[in-house]
C-alpha cells in the first residue's frame, strides 16, 4: 500500500516536528514493514504558473499554436502542439534550463519557431495520468509562483508491505497509519471534518436480505451537484497513491477509501430505484464494471437494485451503475460485510480489488457512518450548493459491542519482563484509542471498534500493543533458566544422522533428497502399478511412495548419464497402509556386468550396519517385495526371525529403463524399526594367552552347487579348538570350484602341538569327505 | 693357532666394510661360520685334542665365534635400519569419500547449538492430520491462513504438513511442560517449482515452555543461536507480525550478514535479512493441548533450513537440493 506522508502530516498536529525520511525505520519495528520510500518533486525544476497572453496558429503545422506566455515578469514566446490553449489561460511553464520528469528543457527550435520553454500536460509533470491538454490551472492561480509552492507535489511515498497490514484492518488507510505514527512519536492525532446529517427527510429503501454477511449498509441522496472534477491537490495525491483520477464523485470514493480504509460506491441517482442486499441465485450471471461477465454462485453477496443485480457486494460494481459524466445527482453507498464471505466470493471469482482486499481483513463497521459524513464533507467543499435529498438511512442489523479486556499487571511484568510504570501503559494504549481504568493488580481496557474485529481479543493482544510501543528494542537479553529436570526424550534425529555418517564415510555413499510421490513418468515407462494414498487436485506425480527405493530411481536415472555408477542413500518417508513410515533405502547402480561386486558390497553394508551400530546380527529370507524385483536374489534381512527390510535386485526391464545395460541393487531398511532395536553390548573378552594357528583348507565343489550347501556342513563339524572359520576364496575353473576356507584354531589353556593340529586335519577332512565333497590335501 | 683366529676376525671386518647387501652378510656369514668355514675346522678338531688342550682352546674358539657372530649380526641390524627409500613420494592418491546432504550438514549444526541451550531434538511424520497441522494451532477452518499455506491434501483425509508447527503440539502432547525442544523436518507447499520455490523445503521447529518465559528470553536464544550458526556478531531486531500461533507475533530480522547491516543488494539496502518468524505462544494453543496459560508461557519459533542452506552454501537455485545430482552433492561431503 501507498502511503503519502502530505496526507499523513494533515492528521497530526504539529506534524512538522516530525523528521518524514527517517520515521519509517521506527514504523518497520513498532507497526508494519516499510518496503521503501520514493521522494516526489525532486525532478522538476523552474516550473511556474504562467498565463497565455497571445495565442496564434501555426502558419503551416495545422496542430501547433505560437503563444506568448508571460510569468508576470517576463514573457515567452512558446511553440505547443495542445488542443486546449487558448489566450488567458493559465498553465505550469517550464522555463529554459527547467526539468520535469528528470528531463531537462532546452532551448529549441521547433517547426521554424524559437520555443523559449513549455507547456505541460499532468503527466508531463509526473503528478497525474491525463495527457488530453495542458494541465489548466484556475484562474487566480498567482502568475510566476513556483508550482510545487501552489501544489502539494513535493512529497514522501512510503509503500508498506500489504502481507504485514494481514491482521491490521485499520491500517488500511492513511487515518489509521497516521493514528500509529502519532502514537509512536507521542503527538496528538487530529479529528477528522465531516458533515453531520439531519435526518429529517424520507428514509431511503434499503432492506439488508442477508443479515448474515451484510454488517451495516448506510445510504444517502444528494443532488444539484454541479461541480464534478477534482481538485488538483486531491487529483496528485490520488495518482501518487497508485489510483486513477476520474471525476469528483468517483474520486472521492476512492479519497476516503483510502483515507479511512474503508470502501464506497457512488451510484449515478437516475438507476437507483431500491436497495436489497443478498446471496445471488445459482448459475446466473452479472456483467461487472470491467466488462466481463462472471457466473455467479449462491454463495456470493450481492446488492440489487430492484429486482435487477447492481454489484458483488465489496468486490465490484456492475456497469449500469456507472456514473455518468452529465449526472448530478448521486447515491452514496457505504457498507460493511462479512471478512470470509467477500474474501470466498473474490476467491471463487478469481477477482480481486481494492475493495475485497479490504473487506477481507474485518473492517470496523463503525467506520461505514464516518465514511460516509466524510464524504459528504469533502463533496460539500466543492458543491456548497449541493442538496441532500434522503436521510442518512443507517441499517446496522449486527452493531458491533463494546469489547472489554481484562490485563493482570502479573501477566505484564511475566511477558515482557518488566515492570511497566502504569503512566506508560495508560499513554500508549490510549494513544491508540484504547480506554483505560486501572485497578490494584490489573488494567480493564476497552478497544477501539476499528481493532476490536479482528486483531484484539485478548489480554495478550494488549501486551502486544504495549511491548511493541515500548519497542522491542528496548528488551533486555535473558538467558533461559537452567532446569536441570530429568526429560525423557526421542533419539530418532541423533540416530538418523549417525547412520547417514556411517553410509558415506565408511561407505563413501551419497545422500540425497527426494520428493514424498512417485515420478509419473517412471510409472508409465515401466509400467508399474501403484495404488497408494493421492494428492488431491493434481494428475501427475500424485500417488505417495510406498518404496523408497524405487522412488529414488529417476535420480538414479538422471545421474546415470554422466556417471557410470550411482552409490546414494536417503532416509525418508513412505506412506504404506496409510501410515507414515521412515525408510532407509540405499541405491547402488553400476554396469550390467559388475551386478555380482555390488549384490555383495550392499550385503556387506547391511550387515556391517547392524553389526556395527547395533551389535545385532541377521539372517537373509529369498523373499521379493514387489513384482519388480529379481525373486530369486532378492532378500528379506531378518532380526530376531522378524523381516525389517530387504535386499532388491530391479529386474532388467527397470534397470535398463534406468540406464542401458545397468544393475541395480537396493537395499531398503524399515528405520522405524531398526530405531527401536535395542544396541547390543558386548561383554569384554581378554586376548587369547596361546598362540592360535591358521589352517587353509581348499573344498571343491561343482559349480551348481553354491556356497551355502558347503556352509551348512561347515556349520555341523563341531570341535572345541575352532576359534572361528572363514571364506577366503571361491577359484572356478572350468570343471569345478575350489572353495579355500580358513580355520583358526587354539586353545585357551596351551599351546597347540603338532599332533593335536594333526588329529584336527584328520577329523576335518573325514567331515567333508563323508558329506561327500572333495578335498584338496 | 690364535693369531690365525685372530687373522680371521679381521677378515671378516674388513669383508663386512665392503658388504652392503644382506644376501653378501649372510654369505658371509656362512663363510666364516657355516659348515665349511675355518672356525668350523677348528671346532671339529677340537674332538682330537686332549683335554688339555680343550680346556685352553674350548673356551678360545667359543669366544671367537660368538665376536664373529657379534660382528655378523651388528652389521645385518645396521643394515635393515638403514633408511633407503627407493619410492616416488610425489604421485597423487585418490580420495575416497561419500557425501552428506547440504539440509542435513545445517540441521546438525543448528540442532547441536540448540542443545547446548537444553533443547532436545523431536520430530514427526509428513503426513499429517488437520487436526495437528492448523486445528491445534489455533488456524480455525475459515482462517485465510488455510489459504496462504497451499496445502496438499490428499485422499484419505490428511494433508502433507505447511510447516514443522505441528511439531509443537506434538511435543506438548508426547512431553509436557516445562518443555524445551526443537524440530527439524521437511514441510511441502502446492507451489509450481523455479529457482526460488520449491514444492518441499525444510524447516526447523523450536518451542521453550515454562513458567516466567518471557519476550527477554525469545530475544537471547534466537540472538545466541544466530550467532552460533553464522558465526557472526550478529544482531537481530523484532518487528511485529501476524501467525495465528503465536501472540505477540514476531518477525526476527538479522543483520545483514553480507554488509553487517549498513546496506548492500542483498539486504536490499535495510541493513537487514528478514529470517525467523516467532513469538509467544498463543494461550489457545496452549489451552488446547492442555496446558495452563495462566501458569506457562513460552515462545516458539520457525527457521528455514533451506534457506539457511542456501545462504551458507551460496546455493542460487534452489533445485539442486532435491534433484540428486552427484555431481552437485558430492562437493557437500561430510563436514
Amino acid at each position: 500500500m501507498l502511503i503519502s506522508c502530505n496526507r499523513l502530516k494533515k492528521y497530526i498536529k504539529d506534524s512538522d516536528q516530525i523528521d518524514w525520511t527517517s520515521i519509517w525505520d521506527l514504523f518497520t519495528i513498532r507497526t508494519a514493514e516499510v518496503e521503501g520510500l520514493k521522494i516526489y518533486g525532486k525532478d522538476m525544476k523552474d516550473v511556474v504558473i504562467a498565463e497565455i497572453t497571445s495565442c496564434e496558429n501555426h502558419p503551416t503545422k495545422e496542430k501547433y499554436h505560437i503563444l506568448k506566455v508571460s510569468d508576470g515578469t517576463k514573457e515567452y514566446s512558446i511553440l505547443c502542439g495542445a488542443p486546449n490553449v487558448r489566450k488567458g489561460l493559465k498553465a505550469p511553464l517550464v522555463k529554459v534550463g527547467g526539468m520535469v520528469s528528470g528531463i531537462e528543457i532546452a532551448e529549441k527550435k521547433i517547426a521554424g519557431v524559437q520555443s523559449e520553454g513549455m507547456l505541460c500536460a499532468m503527466d508531463e509533470l509526473g503528478i497525474g495520468a491525463g495527457h488530453e491538454g495542458i494541465m489548466e490551472l484556475p484562474s487566480d492561480a498567482p502568475l510566476g509562483m513556483d508550482l510545487k509552492e501552489y501544489l502539494p507535489i513535493e512529497d514522501i511515498i512510503v509503500e508498506i508491505d500489504n502481507k504485514s497490514l494481514t491482521n491490521r484492518p485499520d491500517l488500511w488507510g492513511h487515518y489509521g497509519i497516521a493514528r500509529e505514527i502519532a502514537a509512536i512519536t507521542k503527538h496528538e492525532l487530529l479529528d477528522l471534518e465531516l458533515l453531520e446529517v439531519e435526518n429529517n427527510q424520507e428514509d431511503l429503501d434499503i432492506v439488508i436480505k442477508d443479515t448474515e454477511n451484510c454488517n451495516r449498509y448506510c445510504g444517502l441522496r444528494v443532488e444539484e451537484l454541479k461541480n464534478n472534477k477534482t481538485p488538483y491537490e486531491m487529483q496528485i495525491f490520488l495518482h501518487y497513491a497508485g489510483m486513477r483520477s476520474i471525476s469528483l464523485f468517483v474520486d472521492l470514493t476512492n479519497f476516503v477509501m483510502l483515507e479511512l480504509g474503508t470502501p464506497m460506491h457512488a451510484f449515478d441517482n437516475r438507476v437507483v430505484k431500491s436497495i436489497v442486499v443478498e446471496k445471488a441465485k445459482e448459475n446466473t450471471t452479472f456483467q461487472t464494471l470491467d466488462h466481463i461477465e462472471r457466473k455467479l454462485t449462491e454463495d456470493m453477496l450481492m446488492i440489487q437494485n430492484g429486482q435487477e443485480y447492481f454489484g458483488i457486494a465489496g468486490v465490484m460494481g456492475g456497469l449500469e451503475s456507472e456514473i455518468e459524466s452529465d449526472t448530478d445527482a448521486i447515491f452514496i453507498e457505504s457498507a460493511n460485510f462479512d471478512a470470509t464471505s467477500i474474501r470466498k466470493t473474490a476467491t471463487l471469482l478469481g477477482l480481486r480489488t481494492e475493495a475485497s482486499a479490504r473487506y477481507e481483513k474485518a473492517l470496523d463497521p463503525n467506520l461505514a457512518l464516518t465514511a460516509l459524513k466524510r464524504f459528504l464533507f469533502l463533496l460539500y467543499k466543492e458543491n456548497p450548493m449541493m442538496k441532500i435529498t434522503s436521510n442518512l438511512t443507517d441499517i446496522y442489523p449486527n452493531p458491533i459491542s463494546e469489547k472489554k479486556i481484562e490485563l493482570k499487571k502479573e501477566r505484564l511484568r511475566v511477558y515482557m519482563n518488566y515492570e511497566m510504570p502504569s503512566t506508560e501503559v495508560h499513554e500508549i494504549l490510549e494513544s491508540l484509542g484504547f480506554h483505560v481504568s486501572e485497578e490494584e493488580d490489573k488494567y480493564q481496557i476497552i478497544v477501539p471498534t476499528y481493532r476490536a474485529t479482528k486483531d484484539i481479543t485478548m489480554s495478550t493482544d494488549i501486551i502486544e500493543e504495549l511491548a511493541r510501543m515500548h519497542g522491542y528494542e528496548n528488551f533486555e537479553m535473558i538467558p533461559l533458566k537452567l532446569d536441570l529436570t530429568f526429560k525423557s526424550h526421542e533419539n530418532m534425529w541423533d540416530e538418523e544422522y549417525k547412520v547417514k555418517r556411517y553410509l558415506a564415510t565408511a561407505f563413501q555413499l551419497s545422500e540425497v533428497h527426494s520428493y514424498l510421490w512417485y515420478d509419473s513418468n517412471l510409472l508409465n515407462k515401466t509400467e508399474v502399478e501403484k495404488i497408494g494414498v493421492k494428492l488431491l487436485e493434481k494428475s501427475e506425480n500424485n500417488i505417495l511412495r510406498d518404496d523408497l527405493s524405487f522412488s529414488l530411481l529417476p535420480i538414479v536415472k538422471r545421474n546415470l548419464q554422466n556417471l557410470s555408477e550411482c552409490n546414494i542413500f536417503e532416509i525418508g518417508t513412505v506412506i504404506q497402509k496409510e501410515e507414515n513410515h521412515r525408510h532407509l533405502s540405499i541405491i547402488l547402480a553400476n554396469d550390467q556386468n559388475k551386478l555380482e561386486e555390488s549384490y555383495y558390497k550392499a550385503k556387506q553394508i547391511i550387515e556391517s550396519l547392524f553389526k556395527t551400530l547395533k551389535g545385532i546380527p541377521i539372517t537373509y529370507q529369498t523373499k521379493k517385495e514387489f513384482d519388480y524385483e529379481i525373486e530369486e536374489v532378492s532378500k528379506g534381512i531378518l532380526v530376531n526371525q522378524e523381516c525389517i527390510g530387504y535386499l532388491k535386485v530391479f529386474k532388467n526391464k527397470i534397470a535398463n529403463y534406468i540406464g542401458k545395460k545397468k544393475s541395480i541393487v537396493a537395499v531398503e531398511i524399515d528405520f522405524d524399526q531398526f530405531h527401536r532395536l535395542a544396541k547390543q553390548t558386548k561383554e569384554f573378552k581378554s586376548a587369547n594367552k596361546y598362540p592360535t594357528v591358521n589352517l587353509d583348507y581348499t573344498i571343491l565343489i561343482s559349480l551348481d552347487t553354491k556356497y551355502k550347501a558347503l556352509e551348512d556342513v561347515l556349520k555341523e563339524f563341531k570341535n572345541s579348538m575352532i576359534f572361528s572359520y572363514q571364506l577366503i576364496d571361491i577359484y572356478h575353473d572350468e570343471k569345478e570350484k575350489k572353495v579355500t576356507i580358513r580355520y583358526t584354531v587354539g586353545s585357551e589353556e596351551k599351546t597347540l602341538e603338532g599332533k593335536e593340529l594333526n588329529d584336527f586335519k584328520i577329523k576335518f577332512m573325514d567331515h567333508i569327505r563323508k558329506n561327500g565333497f572333495e578335498i584338496m590335501e | 693357532m690364535k693369531d690365525n683366529l685372530k687373522q680371521i676376525i679381521i677378515n671378516l671386518e674388513q669383508d663386512l666394510k665392503n658388504a652392503t647387501k644382506e644376501a653378501d652378510i649372510l654369505n658371509l656369514k656362512a663363510k666364516y661360520l657355516g659348515k665349511k668355514s675355518e672356525l668350523n675346522n677348528y671346532l671339529s678338531n677340537l674332538k682330537e685334542m686332549t683335554s688339555e688342550e680343550k680346556k685352553v682352546n674350548g673356551p678360545l674358539l667359543n669366544q671367537i665365534k660368538k665376536e664373529l657372530e657379534n660382528l655378523v649380526n651388528r652389521k645385518l641390524e645396521e643394515i635393515t635400519n638403514q633408511e633407503t627409500i627407493t619410492f616416488d613420494d610425489t604421485k597423487p592418491v585418490a580420495r575416497k569419500f561419500g557425501s552428506l546432504h547440504p539440509i542435513t550438514i545445517v540441521a546438525k549444526e543448528v540442532t547441536d547449538i540448540l542443545k547446548r541451550m537444553g533443547f532436545t531434538v523431536v520430530s514427526g511424520p509428513e503426513m499429517e492430520s488437520e487436526y495437528y497441522n492448523f486445528e491445534a494451532l489455533n488456524i480455525p477452518r475459515t482462517h485465510p491462513a488455510r489459504d496462504m499455506q497451499d496445502t496438499y491434501w490428499l485422499d484419505n483425509g490428511y494433508l502433507l504438513r505447511t510447516h514443522t508447527s505441528p511439531n509443537q503440539v506434538r511435543a506438548m502432547q508426547n512431553y509436557g511442560v516445562p518443555l524445551r525442544v526443537c524440530a527439524p523436518g521437511r514441510c511441502f507447499r502446492n507451489e509450481d517449482l523455479d529457482a526460488c520455490h520449491e514444492n518441499t523445503f525444510f524447516q526447523l521447529e523450536g518451542m521453550v515452555i515454562d513458567k516466567d518465559i518471557s519476550i527477554s528470553n525469545l530475544i537471547y536464544v534466537m540472538e545466541s543461536m544466530l550467532r552460533e550458526i553464522f558465526q557472526m556478531d550478529v544482531k537481530v531486531r523484532l518487528r511485529p507480525g501476524f501467525f495465528p500461533f503465536t501472540e505477540p507475533s514476531f518477525e526476527l530480522d538479522c543483520s545483514c550478514l553480507i554488509c553487517k547491516g549498513t546496506g548492500c543488494p542483498t539486504c536490499k539496502n535495510t541493513g537487514w535479512l528478514e529470517l525467523c518468524p516467532c513469538g509467544m505462544i498463543h494461550p489457545n494453543v496452549l489451552k488446547m493441548s492442555d496446558i495452563d496459560p495462566e501458569v506457562y508461557t513460552g515462545f516458539a519459533f520457525g527457521l528455514g533450513l533451506t534457506r539457511l542452506a542456501m545462504m551458507k552454501y551460496k546455493i542460487n537455485d534452489i533445485r539442486v537440493l532435491n534433484n540428486g545430482d552427484l555431481r552437485e552433492l558430492k562437493d557437500f561431503e561430510i563436514e
